[in-house]
């Protein structure tokens, strides 16, 4: 049953530290030590208080949810995914789990774990993002405000699905490629690889396009997930690209679905002769 | 009877080496089966087959008359795959605890397994820091832990020390006769095999090149030896192209045990002098020996006739 299946790979990642921290915890910690060390330096050493009077706390979150799968948050993130995803090869130890479950089940209850993961993960840094916009507004003097752009926490849940779906997609994209290389290093790799190039790809096209996107644009999970948070926080400013925020999202979830079956597909064909 | 697995004209290869070779074999549920053979003979990957850790190249298996991989099978099966391997970070209680989840057995006896394989003592111990007998102790708990109907157990005693191989093959012997499970087992030891199983297949390059129970696969082959006080040349013409020389003063019969008092009246009348008859029994090492063509060395048992 996959139930069982994710209970235990719930039960076995809740007692990986290493990988809970490094892939999980350890972003979200830096951006708020880095945020509350910035308003100390400025305060204490610069002396000179960030311009503006107050600090909108919505936004502050807003802000941390939207870099939740950037390069540097999709680094961690994978460094996770891979550990959960393709550590049965590393430790060979999918001798002891496949018999005793369906490969479908195994590989469809790390993804889901994965999820839950990356939920949590992207929620501590929306809450530590919080509570270092409440720090520095202590730490520099200034007045707090729930939004100083008009911005509400549904507007939060928005942003954290984006960002979540915009995660998965790397994440089933890490299941693939943790099946078929075996290696955690591998996902690692490949993952940001093409985070990378999409960023790059993404950038290039929309400089040189006008109008609505092409379907060239609209393939890349990257362009999409910028264009739903733009079409949910600023859809004023949209303009004609904003009539393919219901593509984009579309997109995201066949991403995902396409390459999680991917994933099974491949793994129910896999030889574990040595894992 | 029931058939816990069965193998129908299985084929495996990898690349240009045929690991198993039109293999078949239906081994029945109930009681210890061994499964014999050199390395390379096909004993892990029928096993990995029968698991759906590989996928056969031709031909299929069946466990509990369902394919590899298959739910309703696996929930009936227990496993120890070579050397076991954990997750490093897990203690011995983990690993039992996510094992028993990823089974569905929520209610498994985790403790008490680690009490019947001796590791209570290491139970909050992160498996890392295991020696190789106690991997195979706590693999040996983690394959009956969900009290499956078949266990498959591959060198389920290499690495132990020998009070522990004692009490592992004690503790195969006791829950396939008192709980009913049926137990697959390869080993190279000949003499566990001997002790533990009742039926035993030996596999040579892929296929099944003898198949039966230790006493029936022992019993043909063993001879009946005469020494005699008389020349030998009287009773070798009376046991024709069934007897030889065995030294200067014995011969060997190859004949059937009912044949004995017949033959050995003969060979009286035929002038021999008897001084002692005996059986020379060939244990399970010299069948085995012999299956595979190489020659039983010091490997008989004798017994009187």
């Amino acid at each position: 049953m996959l139930v069982d299946a994710i209970a235990a790979e719930r039960f076995r990642l809740l007692r990986d530290r290493s990988t809970m921290f490094w892939g999980f915890c350890f972003a979200p910690l830096v951006g708020f030590l880095l945020s509350v060390s910035g308003d100390l330096f400025l305060r204490f050493v610069i002396k000179k208080p960030m311009p503006g009077l107050a600090v909108g706390l919505v936004d502050q979150v807003i802000k941390a949810l939207s870099n939740g799968a950037s390069t540097f948050g999709a680094l961690f993130l994978m460094i996770g995914a891979a550990a959960v995803l393709a550590g049965d090869y590393r430790w060979e130890t999918w001798r002891l789990l496949t018999p005793r479950n369906t490969r479908q089940n195994l590989l469809l209850a790390k993804l889901v774990v994965v999820g839950e993961a990356v939920f949590w993960s992207l929620l501590l840094s929306a809450v530590l993002s919080a509570l270092a916009a409440l720090v520095g507004s202590a730490i520099n003097g200034k007045t707090v405000a729930l939004s100083l752009l008009d911005r509400n926490p549904f507007d939060i849940v928005g942003v954290l699905t984006i960002t979540w779906l915009e995660a998965m997609v790397l994440a089933a994209l890490a299941a693939c490629v943790g099946v078929l290389s075996r290696s955690t290093m591998g996902v690692v790799i490949a993952c940001l690889g093409v985070r990378f190039v999409q960023t790059i790809l993404a950038g290039a096209l929309r400089a040189m396009e006008q109008g609505p996107p092409s379907w060239k644009l609209l393939s890349m999970p990257v362009f999409d997930a910028d264009l739903l948070r733009a079409a949910l926080l600023a859809p004023d400013q949209l303009g004609d690209a904003g009539s393919s925020a219901g593509v984009a999202l579309v997109v995201l979830l066949v991403w995902t679905a396409a390459l999680t079956a991917a994933a099974v597909w491949l793994f129910r064909r896999q030889d574990l002769t040595k894992e | 009877m029931s058939i816990a697995l069965e193998a129908d004209r299985l084929t495996k290869t990898y690349g240009a080496v045929r690991a198993l070779d039109e293999f078949s074999i239906a081994i029945p549920a109930g009681g210890v089966f061994g499964v014999l053979g050199p390395n390379g003979a096909g004993k892990s990957t029928l096993f990995r087959i029968a698991l759906g850790l590989v996928r056969p190249t031709s031909g299929s298996a069946r466990l509990f008359g369902a394919a590899p991989g298959d739910i309703t099978a696996l929930r009936k099966v227990g496993a120890m795959i070579e050397t076991p391997r954990y997750p490093p970070y897990l203690t011995a209680r983990d690993t039992l605890t996510m094992l028993a989840l990823e089974s569905g057995a929520k209610t498994a006896d985790v403790g008490g397994w680690l009490e019947r394989v001796s590791l209570t003592h290491a139970a909050d111990r992160a498996t890392s820091g295991f020696s190789v007998g106690m991997k195979q102790r706590l693999g040996l708990a983690a394959a009956f832990l969900t009290k499956p109907e078949l266990v498959i157990l591959d060198e389920p005693t290499s690495g132990m020390d020998p009070a522990g191989i004692q009490e592992i093959r004690a503790l195969i012997v006791d829950l396939a006769k008192r709980e009913g499970v049926t137990v697959i087992l390869a080993s190279h030891q000949l003499d566990e095999v001997k002790r533990v199983c009742d039926r035993v297949a030996i596999l040579s390059r892929g296929k099944v090149v003898a198949e039966g129970g230790v006493a029936e696969l022992t019993a043909g082959e063993a001879r009946l030896r005469l020494t005699l006080a008389s020349p030998l040349a009287s009773a070798l013409a009376v046991l024709g192209d069934r007897g030889e020389a065995d030294g200067a003063d014995a011969v060997l019969a190859d004949i059937p045990r009912a044949e004995a008092p017949a033959v050995i009246r003969a060979l009286v009348e035929a002038g021999a002098e008897i001084v002692e008859a005996r059986w020379r029994e060939v244990d399970l090492e010299g069948v085995y020996l012999k299956t595979l063509g190489q020659t039983p060395t010091a490997t008989t048992v004798e017994g009187a006739a």
